[in-house]
């Protein structure tokens, strides 16, 4: 994993390369190997790449112009025309309405907690299962877990929104505990997939040289795990970031809602406010974008990490 | 590429951890703390605004209750935890009276403002469902809606408003055989055909209410043998609604969505258009001097058969679970002073629901005036039917050209199916 070709549909098949040796599809389908910089770049791959990157770059620029348009110019039928004049009312009235910093602040914490608790449970219990395999308890809890994944939340709502109800927990925190319970049968599937791989005898020794359990743990394997702990934040990153249904159905207080749901007050049947829902939307990507650029590089090494072995 | 170790990455998932869960239950207690809150949902976003002014001036002028605006928490999640918000001020419906009809909403009938209200207006959250004994929901708002027209394009054409059928055909003939639009309609939007193409014909020629009040009593029994049913009783104005469609809209509805249509209409497109007040803002953010005026639709040859369709924008209630009844009560009183009332509706292009509600001024609305005030109003038969069943969708189908006989004829069967189940 030390190289990090441009491309992300090439860094599938390098990371296919390095896990065994031997490619895993045929050789003609693959134009160029890792690492090789000298070739020339497919010019049929090229526009393929760059017909993918325009149907992300064109709703972004909408909803950049848009954000920037007055109301009269946002609802003239012109998605793609530039702002003229240049306004940042949208900005002002979506920053009041929702009362951005308290909700993004919001969002934050419960997203922080999320990664947290899905990557630390999500690595225990997988760490866990593997290691003991062979006892019928901790192979049948494992597809305890998994058996959850096929229960999508809007099915156990109604009890959810009573538990939570009874327990105190129809708050933030009630939140994250549900979004942790409900990503991690995924990053338990990712986790014990990857952690089958890692040679028992690396933990043996690690006895031998007098470790315990915890410390074979966190000195050993968790390091270890650190590819897919990083594709597992990742994907409780998204998934609690953009939810909506959760805490719009477990969340009390009104003034406790994330960005998701406050800004749903934008999208009625009867009014269209643009160019301020637009503004909105871009406050609430804008973290996930300014991370992403930030953490490319592993975000794309996570993704590939969980197309090969997930 | 170099790691960080593996105790700094731990210690600092921890404390990730740690600082999440004391920050969401320090938020929790903050606002749990203060008793005498009152929780006050209101999820219009054009009227946040004005509500918000309200709350504050309200909470300065007093100290007994502290007045919180909900613009996002779940209704049906908050009745079934138990917790619902202390006052609702929303859009009255089926749904809504769902909560009403099992006694989840408390009796307002001892508040002095329930006397205030217009009984014809009162009568409208009846139609949807009682509960024995109770006046538990106080409207607010009404909205009325008929056909808006474009006054430039009528005085151009030295066009009447029409007040009975044929004069509305004749009408749509001289503006065709001008070059001008007729109607403009946006079906790509299902709820635009019911609201306005559905509801209108309808409501133009069925008495809406005793229609349902039938229906709800035959039950499963509807079909092609019942005295009443969609197949028969509303085949005539579905018929006109579909031969309206075909002739005098603009060939391209199909594909028009209500942002289209209401860009479109102000800029002139079009001479009429089946929208209700709301789209009156929509309109102004194009045009926002245009001219528009409203009138009801006529379907018979009588022009005192005239009506327009109605329906509670807002309505207050006060849920049983609330733990501060008191508060909520203080404050719906205030909210139901007359000139904050009168203040809303003037500005939302709202009627009044009181006695002595001031009357309605802005143009554009005018034309609805003499109706309303006779209650010569009907609310729209696409608001009576359950949403269990797609009768926005059909009624698409109808205007994108399929079968009305066969359309109602399925309305009818899902009536009775839905009856059985019930």
């Amino acid at each position: 994993m030390s190289t990090q070709p441009a491309l992300a549909v090439e860094n599938v098949d390098a990371a296919a390369t390095l896990t065994d040796g031997k490619p895993r599809r045929g050789p003609a389908r693959r134009t160029r190997s890792s690492g090789g910089g000298g070739q020339r770049p497919s010019t049929r791959l090229t526009l393929l790449l760059v017909l993918c990157s325009i149907t992300v770059l064109i709703p972004l620029y909408v909803t950049v112009s848009m954000a920037f348009k007055t109301q009269a110019q946002a609802v003239d039928g012109n998605a793609f025309s530039l702002p003229a004049p240049f306004s940042v009312d949208g900005f002002v009235t979506a920053w009041n309405l929702t009362d951005y910093p308290r909700a993004f602040i919001l969002s934050v914490l419960i997203t922080a907690g999320t990664v947290a608790g899905t990557v630390i449970l999500g690595a225990f219990a997988s760490f866990a299962i593997t290691r003991n395999w062979n006892r019928r308890l901790f192979r049948w809890s494992f597809f305890y877990l998994l058996a959850a994944m096929f229960i999508p939340f809007p099915v156990v709502a109604l009890p959810q929104i009573q538990l939570t109800g009874f327990a105190g927990l129809d708050n933030p925190v009630g939140v994250t505990i549900l979004h942790i319970m409900f990503q991690l049968s995924f990053s338990i599937l990712l986790f014990t997939a990857f952690l089958r791989s890692i040679p028992a005898e690396l933990e043996e020794s690690a006895r031998i040289d007098g470790a315990t359990t915890w410390q074979t743990f966190w000195q050993l394997i968790f390091p270890l795990l650190a590819p897919m702990s990083a594709t597992v934040g990742i994907f409780a990153f998204l998934a609690s970031w953009n939810d909506f249904m959760m805490p719009s159905l477990i969340t009390s207080d009104p003034s406790l809602q994330t960005l998701p749901v406050v800004q749903s007050i934008f999208q009625t049947q009867f009014s269209n406010n643009y160019n301020v829902s637009f503004a909105s939307y871009l406050m609430a990507m804008a973290p996930a974008i300014i991370v992403f650029l930030f953490t490319q590089r592993w975000v794309m090494e996570g993704v590939t990490q969980g197309a090969v072995k997930g | 590429m170099p790691r960080p170790s593996p105790r700094r990455i731990a210690r600092t998932i921890a404390a990730a951890v740690a600082l999440t869960i004391a920050g969401s239950t320090l938020a929790g207690c903050a606002s749990a703390s203060s008793a005498d809150t009152v929780q006050f949902h209101l999820s219009k976003p054009e009227a946040i605004p004005y509500f918000r002014e309200l709350i504050q001036q309200y909470n300065a002028s007093q100290s007994d209750v502290n007045v919180v605006l909900d613009t996002s928490s779940n209704l049906q999640a908050g009745f079934l935890r138990g917790n619902p918000p202390d006052l609702g001020l929303l859009n009255y419906n089926m749904e809504m009276a769902r909560f009403m009809e099992r006694g989840a909403l408390s009796d307002l009938s001892d508040m002095p403002e329930s006397e205030r209200i217009l009984p014809e207006v009162q009568d409208l959250v009846d139609q949807y469902a009682t509960y024995p004994g109770r006046t538990s929901v106080l409207p607010y708002s009404v909205m009325a809606a008929s056909v808006i027209y474009n006054q430039e394009i009528f005085d151009e054409q030295g066009l009447e408003v029409p007040e009975t059928w044929d004069e509305l055909i004749a009408v749509c003939d001289q503006l065709t055989a001008a070059g001008i639009t007729p109607f403009y309609g946006t079906f790509r939007d299902p709820w635009t055909v019911a609201q306005g193409w559905f509801d209108y014909t309808v409501g133009g020629e069925v008495d809406v209410a005793g229609f349902y009040d039938e229906m709800n009593e035959l039950g499963t029994e509807v079909g092609p043998q019942s005295p009443v049913s969609f197949e028969k009783t509303f085949a005539q104005p579905v018929d006109r609604m579909q031969q309206l469609i075909t002739d005098y809209a603009n060939p391209d509805a199909a594909s028009r969505t209500y942002g289209d249509g209401n860009l479109a209409f102000a800029e002139g497109e079009a001479a009429m258009y089946m929208q209700g007040p709301w789209a009156l803002g929509e309109i102004a953010k194009t045009s926002p001097d245009l001219a528009l005026g409203t009138f009801p639709l006529p379907m018979t040859d009588d022009a005192d058969d005239l009506e327009v369709r109605v329906n509670i924008d807002l309505a207050a209630w006060i849920p049983e679970a609330s733990d501060n009844q008191e508060g909520a009560r203080a404050f719906l009183s205030y909210l139901f002073e007359q000139d904050v009332m009168d203040e809303y509706n003037a500005a939302q292009l709202g009627y009044g629901t009181t006695v002595d509600a001031a009357p309605v001024t802005d143009p554009r609305i005018l034309g609805m005036k003499d109706y309303y005030d006779e209650a010569a109003f009907y609310q729209g038969a696409s608001k009576a039917i359950p949403l269990t069943i797609p009768t926005e969708n059909y009624t698409q189908s109808i205007a994108l050209g399929d079968d009305p006989a066969g359309v109602l004829r399925t309305l009818d069967a899902d009536w009775a199916r839905l009856a059985l189940r019930q």
